[in-house]
């Protein structure tokens, strides 16, 4: 895995608008996100249009970079999720309530029975690391409203009707839960 | 609203939106105020890296060479694969001879590798500044024929001189001189920024078009520039003051200090 280090150093050419460094950043970062972008699009063709636009993204504007103080992996991701975020809502206008199961079967959701669908594959996914330990601390419900928003990118209406439940308690429980996270994740090493 | 009064309800919408849950109207103005604000910014990617380990674990997939040659078409204007037939390409006039841009490349990858700071001052300046001012950089000429003074040479992405810049030490005003007319958008106009050692720019303010222009200072140049180790450039919208940048620097270059600087005890740097 290329180090932060070295993304570094591709970023900073990057914003003097070195072309090999942009290269070498697609080389280095391009197959991490693209597999989270197609995650969430399930769509290679939206996905790759996705990665076009983050490196064009990052192109113009690696100069803002070192005033963020991230790492140069979470601000490309980002850059990612937001354009993957912005295509799912243009062309998710309605709330989803179907999803097409192992044999292309449209099924309803649920929240009585989830059984195989992507709700409880996301479910059974665990983080890595700390943040894995901290999301296992929190409720199921509400750390199945996290992990929904995260990996598909629903709003809290659509997180409300996929979960059956209140608007009110879903806002409350990512409220909540981010917050939780947030204390047992500590601060920055 | 002064997000400054209200850390807490800034920190939550940054998580909301990280996470994905902010949307329509509300993730627009969440947008336009991390671009005018770098805390909050900072506040969004601190977020962003707390939430970044629930992809971690994801394989990668092989993203490809047809994908990279799309991103360079837009990036660059053409593939900088050798040169294929003549074709009307938009990008062609990116593309002087190869062997000027790569020594180009070169010259500005070099800025980027640690040189010690008395080098930086005057040994990359004395290779930026032309006949004309190489005089005035040899310390002993008599102090009181240059007044202290700021001055950088920013040159363009392909390497041609575009600006100078200066500014009395104890001055409010900066001068700017342009060595070629720059080509500025309609509705937009150069911006002048500061950059420190980390890199990052603090706005100074719009340029005025024309050869020879100023920047009015509301405080000495001293404050605005004794930290900066560059100048750059960019293009933003007229009208506006932004925080940061919002595109890539046009013209770029080191910021130097045009004074003796006497050493404050034997064997120590110089003071700046």
């Amino acid at each position: 895995m290329t180090d932060d280090a070295t993304l570094h150093q591709l970023l900073s050419r990057v914003a003097m608008q070195d072309r090999a460094a942009l290269r070498g950043l697609y080389q280095a970062s391009a197959g991490r996100l693209l597999a989270i972008v197609h995650r969430m699009l399930d769509d290679r063709g939206a996905a790759e249009d996705v990665l076009q636009d983050t490196f064009i993204t990052v192109w113009t504007r690696a100069g803002q970079f070192p005033a963020l103080r991230t790492s140069p992996m979470a601000w490309l991701t980002a850059i990612a999720r937001n354009r993957a975020i912005d295509v799912m809502r243009r062309r998710r206008p309605e709330t989803p309530l179907q999803w097409n199961d192992a044999d292309g079967q449209e099924q309803q959701h649920d929240a009585r029975d989830e059984s195989g669908s992507p709700l409880e594959q996301l479910l059974a996914h665990q983080a890595e690391g700390r943040l894995g330990e901290c999301m296992g601390q929190l409720d199921d419900e509400p750390r199945a409203a996290v992990k929904l928003a995260y990996f598909e990118g629903l709003t809290h209406d659509e997180l409300a009707a996929r979960l059956q439940r209140p608007l009110g308690t879903v806002k409350a429980w990512i409220r909540r839960s981010l917050m939780r996270l947030k204390d047992c994740l500590g601060e920055p090493a | 609203m002064n997000w400054h009064q209200h850390p807490d309800l800034l920190d939550r919408l940054a998580a909301e939106y990280a996470l994905g849950t902010l949307h329509g109207g509300a993730r627009r103005r969440f947008e336009a105020v991390m671009q005018a604000h770098p805390d909050v910014a900072r506040a969004a990617a601190r977020w962003h890296e707390r939430l970044a380990p629930m992809d971690a674990d994801l394989p990668p997939l092989p993203a490809g060479d047809a994908l990279w040659a799309r991103i360079e078409q837009r990036a660059f204007g053409a593939a900088s694969a050798e040169p294929a037939a003549p074709s009307a390409s938009a990008g062609q006039r990116h593309r002087d001879a190869p062997s000027l841009g790569e020594t180009v490349q070169r010259w500005w990858q070099r800025w980027l590798a640690p040189i010690p700071a008395g080098a930086l001052a005057l040994g990359l300046l004395l290779g930026l500044v032309g006949p004309g001012l190489w005089p005035l950089l040899q310390g002993e000429r008599d102090e009181s024929q240059l007044p202290e003074s700021y001055i950088g040479v920013l040159s363009a992405a392909d390497g041609r001189q575009g600006l100078i810049v200066s500014s009395l030490r104890r001055g409010r005003t900066v001068d700017l001189k342009q060595v070629q007319p720059a080509q500025v958008p309609a509705g937009q106009t150069l911006f002048l920024w500061t950059l420190d050692a980390q890199g990052v720019a603090q706005p100074v303010g719009p340029i005025p078009s024309g050869a020879f222009t100023h920047v009015p200072l509301d405080r000495e140049a001293d404050a605005m520039f004794a930290r900066a180790v560059e100048l750059g450039v960019s293009l933003e919208p007229v009208g506006t003051r932004p925080a940061q940048p919002s595109g890539a620097y046009v013209y770029r270059g080191l910021c130097g200090k045009m004074w003796r600087v006497v050493p404050t005890a034997p064997g120590s740097s110089a003071s700046r």
